[in-house]
């Protein structure tokens, strides 16, 4: 079997491709010659006449109308792009976009569509995944298997009443104030103290024996002197917000600091500079029970950046000598009036 | 060879016919192949060029009658080439259109004498 050595091919393929034939036909015109190029030797020619017998019948013109005939045999399908890019560099990337621009824009206004729903729909879509917790929804139902009995915490008995000693008794004379009755009802028996009678008995409700001069001075209330040793007094409360105390929390060092302080801070508002703005901005805070200043708010401004201003420099303020109710620190509810007032 | 020209006349219009017929009783062929049995069956009668074949059967793949391989031999690729299901229907077709169309020619090719007979 006589096969064309691998030079011999490469020398048809660098005649085909100096004729210019369309690349898409050569590999195939290749194999084609090389085959009658073989079928030649196996006849007895030598390569260089079975070469020339394939130059002479495949010669430039003919390999040429092939290019030809081919590209409009085939051309009847092409599209416009094929036209118009025909002889032009394909590879160069215009050719590629324009042939997918269909697609290209077709997927383009389907994503723009789908991010433009997705963009309108996504806080209905979130709120349709993730339900807003109700306060009512139950989490957990527990059965207990037990009965539980719940009963107010027994209160501490009140202290026992403290029996009154006997008091020595005094001796009173009856002595009333006489009232005016029908005469029918009239107590004839009863006659009013005289003075001696009142001399060594004290007047009372009664006529009663007793001691004659007892000097007794009984404490004014048992209850409250008869306690096991606690101190009684009336605590006040801690969290409770007093409007009105014994003693108003007051700035450290008194309103002079305070005025010294508020001077030393207080920025004029360039708004209410602009607008020529004064008058007194009334700030209510809490003083704490530890002097910290809190819940600073305000009740009537004279807007214009005064309001706030105000409540900044209230809020930088350091703490103040709480107000005291029973000598207790409490927390105070506190109005303080700042004047804006222009030079 | 000088019947040559009116030959390839004829062929062209034929050629596909012709392709499809012989694709259709051989599994798979290539280009130099066919040539070689059209020109070894009429005896030389009828001799595709390349020029002439190739084309068509390019036309014929883009047509989606026929399938191509390409297998490398002897350091060259070599492209085979097959019918597809549609393309089997099409060679039935065209034959037996063109052996209707051979058998009109023939009537009318005939002295008419020998046909009113």
């Amino acid at each position: 079997m006589k096969r064309l050595q691998e030079n011999r091919i490469a020398q048809l393929s660098k005649y085909l491709q100096a004729s210019k034939l369309d690349p898409e036909l050569l590999p195939e015109i290749l194999d084609h010659l090389a085959c009658e190029a073989e079928e030649r030797l196996w006849d007895g020619n030598s390569f260089q006449q079975a070469y020339d017998k394939i130059v002479a019948d495949a010669d430039l013109k003919t390999l040429h109308h092939l290019s030809v005939d081919h590209k409009n045999l085939l051309a009847m399908d092409k599209t416009l792009d094929d036209i118009v890019f025909e002889g032009r560099n394909k590879q160069y990337g215009a050719y590629q976009l324009r042939r997918g621009y269909g697609q290209t824009m077709q997927r383009s206004v389907l994503m723009g569509v789908t991010l433009f729903l997705l963009m309108v729909l996504l806080p209905n879509l979130y709120a349709t995944l993730v339900p807003d917790k109700k306060p009512e929804d139950i989490r957990f139902e527990i059965t207990l298997d037990r009965n539980i009995d719940i009963r107010p915490e027994p209160k501490p008995l009140p202290p026992p009443p403290v029996k009154e000693e006997a008091q020595p008794v005094e001796k009173t004379v009856k002595s009333v104030i006489p009232t005016v009755v029908p005469d029918e009802q009239v107590d004839v028996e009863y006659t009013p103290p005289v003075v001696e009678d009142l001399q060594t008995a004290k007047p009372g409700e009664v006529t009663q024996d007793g001691l004659v001069d007892v000097n007794v001075i009984t404490a004014p209330s048992a209850t409250v002197t008869s306690g096991n040793g606690l101190a009684v007094e009336v605590e006040p409360e801690k969290e409770k917000e007093y409007i009105l105390v014994d003693q108003k929390p007051e700035f450290i060092g008194g309103n002079a600091a305070m005025g010294a302080f508020l001077q030393k801070h207080l920025r004029y508002p360039s708004q209410a500079i602009k607008a020529s703005v004064q008058g007194r901005v009334f700030l209510e805070f809490t003083v704490g029970s530890d002097g910290k200043i809190e819940n600073v708010k305000p009740i009537k401004g004279i807007g214009f950046g005064c309001d706030e201003e105000a409540a900044r420099v209230v809020k930088l303020m350091p703490e103040w000598k709480p107000g005291k109710q029973a000598g207790t620190p409490v927390r105070v509810r506190f109005t303080l009036p700042i004047v804006f007032k222009m030079d | 060879m000088e019947n040559n020209a009116t030959s390839n006349e004829y062929v062209r219009g034929t050629l596909k016919t012709i392709v499809l017929n012989l694709l259709a009783e051989h599994d798979r062929m290539y280009g130099y192949e066919i040539t070689q049995e059209v020109k070894d069956r009429t005896g030389g009668a009828i001799a595709l060029t390349f020029g002439a074949l190739y084309p068509v059967l390019h036309k014929l793949e883009q047509e989606g009658l026929l399938v191509t391989e390409s297998v490398e031999v002897d350091g060259r690729l070599r492209k085979y080439y097959s019918l597809t299901t549609p393309g089997n229907e099409a060679a039935r077709n065209k034959t037996n259109d063109l052996e209707r169309f051979l058998d009109a020619v023939r009537l009318l090719l005939a002295p008419k004498s020998l046909a009113t007979e």
